[in-house]
């Protein structure tokens, strides 16, 4: 009865949820509870791992990663890891992707490119390049994200060698990855790279944006 | 786009060797528009709000509607009925898959009322299709998605419009003018009305999700993490659910009114530099000084407001003030602010003007009153005010980077994973 009584309080703090000043680690501690609690209901695993992905840092990463495959919480516990700083989480979803499949691979993926993992770009060429449809187009746009030079090799790659059909979303994220380069000072590999993609798709709009992002890069 | 339209139709008559006998209104003659001088337009998620804005799309003459999307067969058949009405024929297609509607090369524009976890990415995919975009407000779920959406409009050179319409009405328009012409002396404060804030974790009971045919629950979801089924959502009654509705639902009218008050301050190009929020209240100020304070509306009046109407702002300078709302009126500290004329009644949710100042920014190519910039930066207002409320203390932000300052949990909150397929 005492430890019932608990988890609803637990329940009751996480719900509550908003203008909570409670510190990050009760927070997190509380959500682990409630990832832990085979009685837990479902809906509130998902408030757990929305708390996680607010607040959660290494400890959580077991947790998360433990429903990565899951139908229904997997994208809830994605989200911790995705905005988790720790490297760790970064880890945990590279190690995944062997594992997972489906859409969950692909949101996998994504967070990946959201995190801007650079440890990722090898996976995410074997897997553009694999060509399977849950990967691959979501490790295209993934590479765009990251866009440094290892990304944009393995777009070019993907571009020149590819599969047709991955040549337009490549193209998409080529235009992201310029831009990342450009930013960081390197104009050369963001020229490179969108010429080779206005080549592998001459027209259409991402053939127009890389034109208007050619044409803004530094002369020559 | 309009030359190869025309060359088209006399080119295939002359092909066909028949006699080009063309009927006036395909040349423009009494009063119609040519086919190639129309925009062709698509609809994405029309419900109520859509219907509203449809009707200002449908009254322009330059305007054809061929086809809408929309995970509910209902109101797609409801849109069809309305168009094929306007158009005295049964021409609108219809589908539930929005994909038809963005891969439609004749379609120049897409018009996005879904609810608002579809607006950013629908946009994106949009701009990416090569079509310009009329998407309902707010615009975005979070920071991140502001700052993805405005640079991804910007990157295929797209034509963006916020369904936010008030930089279209003539009170709004006055009072914005009155502040930002120095009528009012320098501005030191302004107030937007904004709803209570709000985000609720709970799930409604589960119910046996229709058939696909009725409702594609799957798609309705789309990039929000999955719940179980219930109609309630689907009925419209998904706002002030976290997964739906961001920013705590301060965006819902933020996304008017904040953005009114960067336009009344001359802020458009940047944001507040600190928030912090007293209950229901936000307290915001700009780098230069001028206070912006979120506080309460409603629907019946709530709040300390002059103006009648929802959506109401305030623009106070040290030689006088303004306040305007959806009634169309205006109220000023002195009558002598009226002398040049008191602007023509005209209600803050009519978005007739809005869809006109697209529509020709279609056509020029310039950027409409309610841009994918200025867009950005007005719905990341709300947004960081609305972490800082979460918090439940102070939070610094800085307009250039566009990231709260030394502040690893605001940050945290500046992006939230989408349900895959949904990355855009």
């Amino acid at each position: 009865m005492k430890n019932r009584f608990s988890f609803l309080c637990l329940l009751a703090v996480l719900a509550a949820g908003t203008g909570n000043s409670a510190p990050a680690v009760n927070r997190e501690a509380e959500a682990l509870a409630v990832l832990s609690n085979s009685a837990a209901e479902l809906k509130d695993k998902a408030r757990a791992c929305q708390t996680l992905a607010d607040f959660g840092g290494a400890k959580s990463i077991a947790a998360l990663s433990a429903l990565l495959a899951d139908e229904k919480l997997g994208d809830y516990a994605r989200s911790g890891l995705e905005s988790m700083a720790d490297p760790g989480a970064g880890a945990a979803l590279r190690r995944a992707l062997g594992k997972l499949s489906g859409r969950q691979i692909a949101g996998a993926i994504n967070s990946l490119g959201v995190r801007r993992d650079t440890a990722a770009v090898s996976d995410l060429r074997k897997l553009a390049l694999a060509n399977s449809p849950d990967s691959a187009p979501a490790a295209v746009t993934a590479l765009g994200l990251i866009g440094n030079a290892d990304a944009a090799q393995s777009l070019q790659a993907v571009l020149e060698n590819g599969p047709a059909e991955l040549r337009l979303p490549a193209a998409h994220a080529s235009i992201v990855a310029a831009e990342q380069l450009a930013k960081g000072g390197n104009a050369a590999a963001a020229r490179k790279l969108l010429e080779t993609s206005m080549k592998a798709v001459p027209s259409g709009p991402s053939a127009e944006a890389a034109r208007r992002a050619v044409a803004s890069l530094p002369k020559r | 786009m309009k030359l190869s339209r025309r060359r088209f139709l006399r080119n295939s008559a002359l092909a066909l060797g028949v006699p080009t006998v063309i009927p006036g209104s395909a040349l423009g003659l009494n009063g119609a528009v040519a086919p190639s001088n129309r925009i062709v337009v698509g609809g994405i998620g029309l419900g109520p709000r859509g219907r509203e804005v449809l009707k200002g799309f449908l009254s322009q003459s330059d305007v054809q509607f061929v086809m809408i999307a929309d995970v509910q067969k209902t109101r797609r058949e409801v849109i069809r009925v309305m168009v094929n009405r306007q158009y005295n024929n049964q021409d609108c297609a219809e589908t539930r898959d929005m994909f038809e509607v963005l891969g439609r090369k004749d379609i120049d524009a897409v018009v996005i009322a879904t609810g608002d976890r579809w607006h950013a990415v629908l946009s994106i995919l949009a701009a990416k299709a090569g079509k310009d975009i009329y998407c309902e407000k707010p615009c975005s779920m979070t920071v991140r998605e502001s700052q993805e959406l405005a640079d991804a409009v910007n990157r295929y050179g797209r034509v963006f419009q916020a369904g936010t319409q008030r930089r279209n009405v003539d009170n709004f328009q006055f009072a914005a003018g009155l502040a930002r012409g120095g009528k009012l002396g320098r501005i030191h404060t302004v107030h937007a009305g904004i709803l209570q804030l709000e985000e609720s974790h709970n799930w409604l009971p589960a119910e046996t999700e229709p058939g696909l045919d009725v409702c594609d629950w799957d798609r309705w979801l789309g990039p929000a993490p999955w719940r179980p089924y219930n109609k309630e959502y689907v009925n419209g009654r998904w706002r002030g659910y976290y997964d739906f509705h961001g920013g705590a639902a301060l965006p819902e009218w933020g996304a008017h009114t904040v953005d009114l008050c960067q336009w009344g301050a001359s802020a458009d190009a940047t944001t507040p530099v600190e928030y912090e929020a007293e209950g229901q209240t936000i307290h915001a100020r700009y780098a230069n000084g001028v206070k912006l304070v979120m506080r309460r509306a409603g629907f019946k009046g709530e709040g300390n407001w002059v103006a009648p109407g929802t959506c109401p702002v305030r623009f106070e300078g040290d030689e006088g003030w303004v306040e305007a709302a959806d009634s169309g009126k205006v109220a000023v500290s002195n009558p002598k602010l009226l002398e040049g004329g008191t602007p023509a009644p005209m209600a803050g949710t009519d978005p007739s003007k809005h869809v006109r100042d697209f529509l020709d920014c279609v056509k020029s190519r310039a950027k409409p009153a309610a841009n994918a910039d200025v867009t950005r930066r007005g719905h990341i207002v709300s947004h960081v005010a609305a972490i800082g409320w979460r918090l439940g203390r102070k939070v610094n932000f800085d307009p250039v980077s566009e990231t709260f300052r030394d502040d690893v949990e605001a940050n945290r909150m500046c992006s939230r994973a989408r349900r895959a397929p949904w990355h855009a």
